[in-house]
């Protein structure tokens, strides 16, 4: 619970980075959540759990919403299964320690973020920009998200991605989208195969387009059916229909006067049906 | 996983409700048009196509989805009745999301997507004012029906057809 021998140890651990990292740790709410990920990195070096309780004494507010965050990724995690980079969303929760190359990416990252700091001594290419830039809109957009927790959509900005809150925002629904395609996809059989959304689209188009043209060329085999079967044997055919010919045939009507008593008992039935279908027509 | 599941779940409406439905829609027209009737048989084509669509959009669960929404809306135009839904709300949601469309237009999008799927707007009925996650899904659940329109349509002119 010692937080200097903790860090003492850790920083003998031949990762000088860490040591920048754990001292931007109480400044920015997202960078809270960044040194989140930067457990995992170094519980690849044994120690976890150490450096998380060596912080919160340094800052006890951004360790809750370190807690809130991670308990809102674990719940979102089944969500985003097939997110880019889901290993490194439970990373805050699990700890497990094999995210070490993928962390590292994001350890450049929060250098980046952290740049006015000057304690960073390697600072990535691409990311000085979008990183500083991003560095307060995020922060508030982050302490805006747990509040409605239906309509959290976790987005995390890849290395050179912009991570203003409309390119996040862009990113989400273009991978919501995405997302509904391949479902779409399966549905269509045969599309499987097709890579590109713009063939896929046009396949999706084409079939719906066949099966529209189907159900033409279908109505009009019925209209012949239908018109024909007013006269035809094939009445019977008909669960409903042949009580609904009753009042076409003149000849029937009268003849079958007095079956209609027998046909009585189902009369209501087939007025309702009558009732019924006209509401399908005005409606 | 939830968004993922609204897009598979899309459950098929009941065979047997659009089924019923139609053969009742069907039964309807014959009743109406008599025998010796002076229509055009392109005429009755395209109402009992049009009982198909309704009887469709109905068993689908009638104004839940958009599209059984819209068709219905359509169906209920050209019948020339009165509608169903207020008029005002519509009116009010078809603005806002073509507006939204609009701006959204002009700032920037994925190209390629957007463009088809301006395409596929046209096909799916309702299509117009949605977002396009939502017209995906939207359309997902429009095929399974149509599939399962023609495949019933299918099966009653199998069945209803002289031998």
């Amino acid at each position: 619970m010692d937080p200097p021998l903790v860090n003492d140890s850790s920083f003998s651990a031949a990762n000088p980075s860490s040591y920048t990292l754990s001292e931007i740790w109480p400044f920015p709410v997202n960078d809270a959540v960044r040194s989140g990920l930067r457990l995992a990195v170094n519980s690849g070096q044994a120690f976890t759990r150490p450096e998380h309780s060596g912080n919160k004494d340094v800052s006890a507010a951004e360790e809750s919403t370190v807690t809130d965050l991670t308990a809102g990724w674990g719940s979102r995690k089944t969500r985003d299964l097939n997110s880019e980079d889901d290993s490194s969303k439970m990373v805050s929760s699990s700890s497990s320690g094999n995210e070490l190359k993928e962390s590292s990416d994001k350890k450049r990252k929060i250098c980046g973020s952290e740049s006015g700091n000057g304690d960073c001594s390697m600072r990535p290419e691409g990311e000085t920009s979008s990183g500083g830039g991003g560095g307060g809109s995020k922060g508030t957009e982050q302490k805006n998200k747990p509040e409605p927790p239906k309509d959290y959509i976790h987005v995390r900005a890849r290395r050179g991605q912009a991570t203003d809150r409309h390119s996040l925002a862009e990113r989400a629904r273009r991978e919501k989208i995405s997302e509904k395609m391949t479902a779409l996809q399966d549905i269509i059989p045969g599309c499987n195969k097709i890579i590109g959304k713009a063939l896929v689209l046009d396949e999706i188009i084409n079939y719906i387009q066949s099966l529209q043209r189907q159900v033409e060329f279908l109505s009009m085999k019925l209209e012949v059916v239908n018109s024909g079967a007013s006269t035809g044997p094939t009445i019977g055919v008909f669960p409903s229909g042949d009580l609904g010919t009753l009042p076409i045939d003149v000849h029937r009507t009268i003849y079958e006067q007095q079956e209609a008593n027998e046909t009585r008992v189902s009369q209501p039935e087939w007025l309702h049906m009558q009732v019924d279908g006209n509401f399908n027509r005005t409606t | 996983m939830a968004s993922a599941n609204k897009t598979i779940n899309t459950d098929v409406p009941a065979k047997d409700i659009f089924a019923l439905h139609f053969l009742q829609s069907l039964s309807n027209l014959r009743i109406q048009n008599p025998l010796n009737s002076p229509e055009e048989t392109t005429d009755r084509v395209k109402k009992i196509k049009m009982a198909a669509y309704i009887s469709m959009a109905r068993a689908a669960g009638g104004t839940n989805r958009l599209w059984s929404r819209a068709l219905l809306r359509r169906a209920s135009k050209e019948n020339n009745k009165i509608n169903r839904f207020s008029r005002r709300k519509r009116k009010v949601t078809w603005q806002i999301s073509s507006e939204r469309r609009g701006r959204r237009s002009s700032n920037r999008r994925a190209p390629v997507v957007e463009e088809v799927a301006e395409r596929l707007r046209n096909f799916v009925p309702g299509g117009g004012g949605m977002e396009t996650s939502k017209l995906m899904e939207e359309t997902a659940h429009y095929i399974k029906c149509l599939s399962m329109q023609v495949k019933v349509m299918q099966c009653l002119v199998d069945g209803l057809s002289p031998k």
